[in-house]
């Protein structure tokens, strides 16, 4: 028993890194229909940006939440500009189609710029209270996973209110609602979805950071990709609030099989889910059908 | 006719080649480009024609030389191995992919991606161990009969893809990629085309995974199931020209060529080059390369036109 709990609240902590991986990709998808496969890429480099960063300045890791999210914004932006305004003109079908292939060869130059700066071993960032556990009732938790656990439900919760309370996040759900619509309106569609996309690149640094603490090399973007992809689509498209949940669920099933079947099949477990997912319920678990 | 011509004079030197050749490297080269070929034309059918991108051939094209490999090494010729090998990927496919039609337009990518990374991890933890080719092979190894199997393997290929652009059933793919709702409402069973499509795919794409498995002497048992193979086609396909027929031809030499150019020196540099490569074949080529040679023509066209006018 003692096992499960533990085995289970692994997953759920990671869960919480899911959930902030699927973060930005949602966002950007939910407003513009853009498929940015290449997140899972982004957050690797954001990891290595971590990485060298805390090995020449010795500062605690999580603070450079504050200087990898804002250089990320700007990525984002830049990338807008050059690789992605021109699909604002295509039907829906033709944005996700292209988008999805501009961004699969983004991921794959991503990745192989990774190996060839910094090869392909495994780093991680370690810092004092690396491998340091808090112990609640016999069951281990690590402090990096509860960090990254009040991380996630800050940034979501940040996310949340911004996106409902403020003029500007209104106007970003009244574009993913409708854009001619929100033409008509007055809001300047354009550069609300340069905006959005840049604020999904930016939500790539902050689990980029959390992903920088535990071990990580340039293949693993693949891997991000995917959890995002899977999470995307258990939270339901364009949910923000189905994020953190989706990944938790993601978590306890990869725990659910690591108990069952064993570690090597943990990843298989989210994948098989995610193929059924797809094909019986592709609005999601908690979303609507359209 | 003058087509017809170059062709027949192409394939016929290409056959002749090994007689006057006997650089292993030349062959080397015209081997893997035939299994690039072969491979993205696999993924043209599905994806350039049918309008259907799949992310996972990785799956097809590993089951291929996994099944191609036990036969072989039981003893069965090669050329029954290799039929073996097409048809294990298309009961694979008919297990496991067509449910995936399901899934329509970047569902279907982002699902057959999801199909391939299972395929992959699956085969890592079963079979962790090496694969190599039959001993009596190996005692005489010599490249002609893998250059032979590889030219065969491409040239059917390519029949078959030429047989499809003139045919009704290339036609019902097209317009099944153009627009899935329209011939679905003239009455045109979309499910039973794309599935069709999906047999010759995976077909061919066991085809190209028994050929790699005739090549490669020896290698571990993930190889042939690993992303790249996923992946590489997608790219060859869309930098050629995808749902044209030369299109992934042009795209396996410029692809293997690069490969070749920049192994030496700089490793992994050709993926990045053809990354990058791909990105503005998306943007500003959605004809690939072979729509390059087509708007030159279309220009000098143009101008004979104009110099006739005068």
């Amino acid at each position: 028993m003692l096992r499960f709990v533990q085995i289970l609240s692994y997953g759920l902590l990671s869960g919480a890194l899911y959930g902030l991986v699927a973060l930005g990709l949602s966002l950007v998808f939910g407003v513009m229909n853009y498929l940015i496969v290449a997140h899972g890429g982004l957050i690797m480099l954001a990891a290595y940006t971590t990485f060298w960063a805390f090995f020449y300045t010795r500062i605690d890791p999580f603070l450079f939440i504050l200087v990898v999210t804002p250089l990320f914004f700007i990525i984002g932006w830049i990338l807008f500009k050059i690789l992605f305004q021109s699909l604002m003109k295509f039907p829906e079908g033709e944005k996700i189609k292209n988008s999805l292939l501009i961004s699969f060869g983004l991921l794959l130059i991503f990745s192989n710029l990774a190996i060839l700066f910094w090869t392909a071993d495994e780093r991680a960032v370690t810092t004092i209270y690396s491998g340091k556990v808090l112990s609640v009732f016999g069951v281990r938790l690590p402090y990096i996973g509860l960090g990254g656990v009040a991380i996630a439900i800050i940034v979501i919760i940040a996310l949340h209110l911004f996106l409902t309370r403020t003029y500007f996040g209104k106007a970003i759900r009244a574009v993913s609602l409708d854009h001619e619509a929100a033409t008509l309106m007055g809001i300047n569609v354009n550069k609300v979805c340069l905006v959005a996309f840049s604020i999904g690149f930016a939500l790539a640094g902050i689990p980029g950071v959390i992903t920088s603490l535990h071990a990580f090399n340039p293949a693993i973007s693949f891997e991000l990709t995917n959890k995002a992809l899977v999470v995307l689509i258990l939270a339901g498209v364009g949910s923000i609030k189905g994020v953190l949940i989706g990944g938790f669920f993601l978590g306890a099933i990869e725990a659910a099989g690591v108990y069952l079947v064993g570690t090597p099949y943990r990843e298989v477990f989210g994948l098989i889910l995610f193929i059924l997912i797809l094909m019986f319920r592709p609005q999601g678990l908690a979303g609507k059908r359209a | 006719m003058k087509h017809l011509l170059l062709i027949v004079g192409l394939v016929i030197g290409l056959v002749l080649l090994p007689m006057v050749v006997t650089k292993a490297y030349i062959l080397n080269l015209i081997i893997l480009i035939c299994l690039y070929t072969t491979l993205s034309h696999s993924w043209n059918i599905l994806g350039g024609y049918t309008g259907q991108i799949s992310l996972g051939h990785s799956t097809f094209f590993g089951i291929g030389a996994l099944i191609f490999r036990y036969l072989w090494t039981l003893g069965t010729p090669s050329y029954l191995a290799l039929c073996g090998a097409s048809i294990s990927s298309l009961l694979l496919a008919s297990v496991i992919g067509f449910p995936a039609f399901k899934l329509r337009g970047h569902y279907f990518a982002i699902g057959t991606l999801a199909l391939s990374m299972i395929a992959s991890v699956t085969v890592q933890n079963i079979l962790p161990g090496v694969s190599f080719s039959p001993p009596q092979f190996l005692s005489k190894y010599s490249l002609i009969p893998i250059y032979y199997m590889a030219l065969t393997a491409a040239l059917v290929t390519l029949a078959v893809v030429s047989a499809l652009t003139r045919s009704k059933l290339g036609l019902a793919f097209v317009s099944i990629r153009e627009e899935e709702d329209a011939p679905e409402a003239i009455g045109i069973n979309t499910f039973k085309y794309k599935v069709i499509s999906m047999t010759l795919s995976t077909l061919i794409a066991g085809l190209g995974g028994g050929l790699f498995s005739f090549y490669v002497a020896s290698y571990y048992y993930y190889v042939p199931f690993e992303l790249g193979w996923s992946f590489d086609p997608v790219l060859i396909s869309f930098i050629g020209g995808a749902g044209t027929v030369a299109g992934p031809v042009l795209g396996s030499i410029v692809f293997v060529v690069l490969k070749e150019l920049f192994a030496i020196s700089l490793g992994q540099m050709n993926v990045l080059i053809f990354g990058i490569v791909f990105i503005f074949t998306i943007l500003f080529l959605p004809k690939g390369l072979i729509g390059i040679i087509g708007m030159v023509q279309g220009m000098k066209k143009s101008r004979d036109r104009l110099a006739k006018n005068v």
